[in-house]
């Protein structure tokens, strides 16, 4: 789960990591008693707010609504502007980049510090290597203090002990809120001290059973000031299956992803075009294979769906069930297209037998058919 | 020879007495795996498949001779469950588990490389040495005894390419799935250097998928260390540009990822492409008739 900048700084503040003060305004709140001069940031989970026009400074020569309603106006990236934060100006010495987050490839947690914060901080570090630096440390032993002595000196930082306040509060948050990144992009030196000028921050989904409250708070505040009509929701994941709409006219159901992403290709080689990919995850049953169905069902321009099953942990006469299900159900004779093999096949198979629904066993042959289907030849 | 099991694998079930855990136990039994014992904390005493369950793993150790575990623990209770397997000296532990929280992934992955435990997964299908000893998920009658040696992220996939294999008369040493990521606890490049010492695989498969750098550095190892024949399927070649990433993420994984970045690199390293499944039969056919 991505958190709004509001959202984070709240919890900033919480663990003694210095922020602007400042107010959340929604898009239909009354504004008054501002006074200028002001950083208004658009909230959005999206990046790239500030190269987007999401960012304005007000300096009270203009009427401060006038900005306010710009940017409500503006969509980035999809994403509309709901709520904006409000936030006293800080004269900024110098911007720093701190994060800390999990270095995937090697299954290590890491701490990520760059001489220069800002707006462009990927594109910077590709072109200077050296200016970014990555400190892995020990899950177990967390941070520890000679590594936060041994970037402040590679930096160069002066107020070395407020420094450290806050990579310690950043990896407390890091910990107890089960996040997999807590980003300070910048972090500002300012002659009043350091200063987190925004927050990212991200939890993990997998951790909700340690968090129930939390997140279910979280939530709520997102709630309120979330596009209901945001592009992004179309593209579900719950806990077991991923949803992906794209802009063909073969629904596609695997049971795993690498075999999903063969399939993928296989139709593209045989010249057909994907409506929408659905994965089901490794372990599922027969509720979810109907509502993958259902969900691949409503695409409009769907002319065939093509299941592709191999079961491991999934079990074929599961899987049986649940198509068979969705084919009384929902009675619009759809073509599908059903590959189904691996553990308790032999019972799927009869399964779909007694209903009369074909079963292939080639991958190949399945997705051809259905190209075929779609194309209408 | 196979790779990490043969027919001398004693092997402990982690969560046995779950529906997974008992299902998947009565398919390797059945494979003639020899499953010794069982664990899952207050089912001490039960017996699941004629196999007995203790409370504590140590319980297990004392009564009986085990050099590997599978554990299909839900993962509320992974994090726990694995650090006492390591701590209780299981060498090789597959753990089929998916959506553990990342910190406890990266805790236990930490722990078990200090105890030096091998760890296949999380969220890996497994392997199997066919005629010799199933240790996961593989639906066994999809493969047959050879000397192809297998190794891909995804289960799915390795089942797929397992069953294509069969159908085509070729034989696999053993198939391995390490998982979809993003955290493993054994790499490709693991895997390919113990097919590269095993002596009954003649032929290496390596599965790939977009995301990630894994098959770059893959073909890095391939091009100094892999002297056998590498056959390599990336998928994803088509599938639609991934969300954008977050600045740390971004700034870890830069322009490296795409089906075409790791597809340069494993040819450039001499391994063989294949453009599909089907292409894998038709280049190892090539190699043998040469």
């Amino acid at each position: 789960m991505k958190l709004y900048e509001f959202q984070g700084k709240e919890i900033f503040k919480e663990y003694g990591i210095p922020v602007q003060s400042g107010i959340l305004i929604h898009a239909n709140d009354e504004v008054k008693n501002l006074t200028p001069p002001l950083v208004l940031k658009a909230q959005l989970l999206v990046g790239g707010r500030g190269k987007a026009g999401g960012i304005k400074i007000w300096d009270g020569n203009i009427d401060v609504s006038k900005i306010i309603n710009e940017l409500f106006a503006l969509t980035i990236k999809r994403e509309k502007v709901n709520a904006i934060l409000a936030l006293e100006k800080v004269d900024i010495l110098r911007e720093i980049y701190l994060s800390i987050t999990f270095n995937r490839g090697k299954s290590t947690s890491v701490l990520i510090v760059g001489t220069s914060g800002g707006m462009d901080i990927e594109e910077s570090t590709k072109l200077n290597k050296e200016k970014i630096h990555f400190i892995e440390f020990d899950p177990f032993l967390g941070i520890l203090e000679y590594q936060i002595r041994y970037i402040a000196k590679k930096i160069n930082i002066e107020n070395y002990s407020e420094f450290k306040r806050i990579i310690k509060a950043m990896y407390k948050i890091f910990k107890e809120y089960d996040a997999t990144l807590v980003e300070i992009n910048p972090l500002a030196i300012t002659p009043g001290g350091l200063v987190a000028i925004d927050s990212k921050i991200n939890l993990d989904n997998q951790s909700y059973f340690r968090h129930e409250e939390l997140f279910q708070k979280l939530e709520e505040e997102k709630k309120l000031i979330k596009d209901k009509e945001d592009s992004n929701a179309s593209e579900s994941t719950d806990d077991t299956i991923t949803f992906v709409p794209l802009s063909g006219n073969i629904g596609v159901i695997s049971d795993g992803a690498g075999t999903g992403l063969l399939t993928l290709d296989l139709i593209s080689d045989f010249g057909g075009r994907v409506a929408s990919f659905c994965e089901l995850g490794g372990i599922t049953s027969s509720e979810i294979m109907l509502k993958a169905l259902k969900l691949v069902n409503g695409h409009s321009s769907l002319k065939g769906i093509l299941v592709v099953l191999i079961g491991g942990f999934n079990r074929m006469d599961d899987m049986a069930e649940g198509i068979i299900k969705f084919k009384k159900e929902v009675k619009n004779n759809m073509p599908i297209f059903i590959r189904m093999c691996g553990t308790k096949e032999e019972i799927g198979k009869q399964l779909m037998r007694d209903e009369h629904i074909p079963v292939y066993n080639s991958l190949n042959e399945a997705a051809e058919a259905a190209v075929k289907e779609a194309r209408g030849n | 020879m196979s790779i990490l099991i043969d027919k001398n694998t004693k092997v402990l079930v982690l969560g046995i007495t779950g529906k997974s855990g008992r299902l998947q136990t009565e398919i390797m039994k059945k494979y003639s795996t020899n499953i010794v014992a069982g664990v899952t904390p207050g089912k001490g005493g039960l017996e699941v498949e004629g196999v007995p369950v203790y409370d504590f793993i140590k319980e297990a150790m004392d009564n009986h001779d085990i050099n590997a575990a599978i554990s299909f623990v839900p993962p509320p209770y992974c994090k726990d469950s694995c650090l006492e397997a390591i701590e209780n000296n299981i060498k090789f532990l597959v753990l089929t588990t998916e959506g553990i929280p990342e910190h406890d992934v990266v805790g236990i992955l930490k722990f078990a490389e200090n105890k030096g435990t091998k760890i296949l997964g999380p969220g890996s299908a497994g392997l199997i040495s066919p005629g010799k000893c199933k240790l996961g998920v593989h639906p066994p009658q999809l493969y047959t005894q050879g000397q192809v040696g297998v190794v891909s992220k995804s289960g799915a996939l390795s089942y797929e390419v397992g069953k294509t294999l069969t159908e085509n008369g070729i034989g696999q040493s053993t198939v391995v799935a390490i998982g979809g990521g993003p955290f493993w606890g054994s790499t490709q490049l693991n895997i390919l250097k113990l097919f590269q010492d095993d002596d009954e695989t003649k032929i290496i498969v390596l599965l790939g998928e977009i995301g990630g750098t894994m098959e770059e550095e893959a073909a890095k190892l391939i091009k100094e260390k892999v002297h056998k024949p590498v056959i390599s399927l990336i998928v994803g070649k088509s599938a639609p540009q991934g969300k954008s990433l977050g600045h740390a993420g971004a700034i870890i994984e830069g322009n490296l990822g795409t089906a075409e970045s790791k597809i340069d690199a494993l040819r450039e390293a001499g391994a063989y492409i294949a453009n599909n499944h089907m292409e894998i039969v038709k280049l190892i056919k090539k190699i043998e008739d040469k």
